[in-house]
């Protein structure tokens, strides 16, 4: 697994994708700032969408609002938060690839992604219809919840992980 | 800068070194990033509305019921971790021009939120029915818009200045 991340990191450091974020995050002035409060501003919708969602349907938020109506509402913001959030976070794994693929907080980061993605996009079905009373819906909420804090949060550990790795 | 000695007193607090030497600071900050970035998101539902640009059938008493409970939540967790973050380099974070801007800017938003609930409650009626306008509760809510995305940028911007 190392050895295909470390291949990985070294032809996207060849690549011209790489030079291009590494000129434009060190030449114009406040960029990689400017990028990063677009990330944190995707993840606040992300706050005020999926992680609302949840906690209305755990039955701590939101009273009320009606659940299906209130989905409709929000779903929206989680999936355009999406693009934004990879466009944001594109540039800095182009500029230094080593010190993301070599990262294994990085590693977990996107690996909570998967389950997170599939329960939205599984919520997202279900929640919108007004006879919605499935018995799992609070377990996914409460799931869906700990994976979105969990990337939020695995997202600011990385710079701190970095120092516990030697040469990069 | 004023009490420089107090400052740089408070970094040798044991508390202050506890967090800056060990995983706490870390743990801190991602927290910081959960609550602050949970203030914004939830209060963008009420800027908009406020706003009159998105849920309009809703009232906006009812809504703001709902949600501002939550939204001081996840601000006195910010708060607090961000006591936390600053105590172990408080010299240095008030010598920030990033970071006055940011205290400067959570006061804005402060005053803001206060203005906000008096005119909430002066016209109630006329803004829960999402029928007529208010400019003060539009201005209101555009300020709140723009004065916690500057917050968010102003703290993320912190970490860039030396």
């Amino acid at each position: 697994m190392t050895d295909m991340l470390g291949a990985l990191a070294r032809s996207i450091a060849a690549s011209p994708a790489h030079d291009g974020a590494t000129y434009l995050l060190g030449n114009v002035p406040g960029l990689p700032p400017i990028v990063q409060s677009v990330h944190l501003l995707a993840v606040a919708a992300l706050m005020g969408s999926i992680v609302l969602l949840d906690l209305k349907v755990l039955g701590l938020a939101l009273p009320g609002q009606s659940l299906p109506d209130l989905t409709r509402r929000l779903i929206p913001w989680t999936w355009w938060a999406l693009p934004a959030l990879v466009l944001s976070g594109l540039p800095f794994v182009l500029a230094r690839p080593h010190r993301y693929l070599a990262n294994p907080v990085f590693g977990i980061k996107l690996a909570l992604l998967v389950p997170a993605l599939v329960l939205t996009f599984t919520m997202q079905r279900w929640l919108p219809r007004e006879d919605s009373k499935h018995a799992a819906l609070p377990w996914f909420a409460a799931l869906s919840l700990v994976l979105w804090l969990g990337i939020v949060m695995a997202g600011r550990w990385i710079a701190y992980a970095d120092y516990l790795f030697e040469g990069e | 800068m004023p009490f420089t000695d107090f400052w740089m007193a408070m970094e040798t607090w044991p508390l202050s070194m506890r967090i800056g030497e060990s995983a706490w600071f870390p743990l801190l900050e991602s927290l910081h990033v959960v609550g602050a970035t949970f203030v914004v998101g939830s209060i963008l539902m009420i800027d908009l509305r406020l706003l009159r640009l998105a849920g309009r059938e809703h009232a906006l008493s009812r809504m703001m019921r709902d949600v501002v409970p939550w939204t001081w939540g996840a601000f006195i967790l910010a708060a607090v971790t961000g006591l936390g973050l600053f105590i172990t380099r408080a010299s240095a974070y008030v010598e920030n021009r990033a970071f006055q801007i940011k205290v400067l800017l959570l006061l804005l938003a402060g005053v803001n939120m206060l203005l906000l609930h008096r005119v909430t409650l002066r016209e109630r009626e006329r803004l829960d029915s999402g029928e007529s306008r208010s400019t003060a509760a539009q201005m209101a809510g555009a300020c709140s818009l723009v004065v916690w995305i500057g917050v968010i940028v102003a703290g993320r911007w912190v970490g860039h200045l030396s």
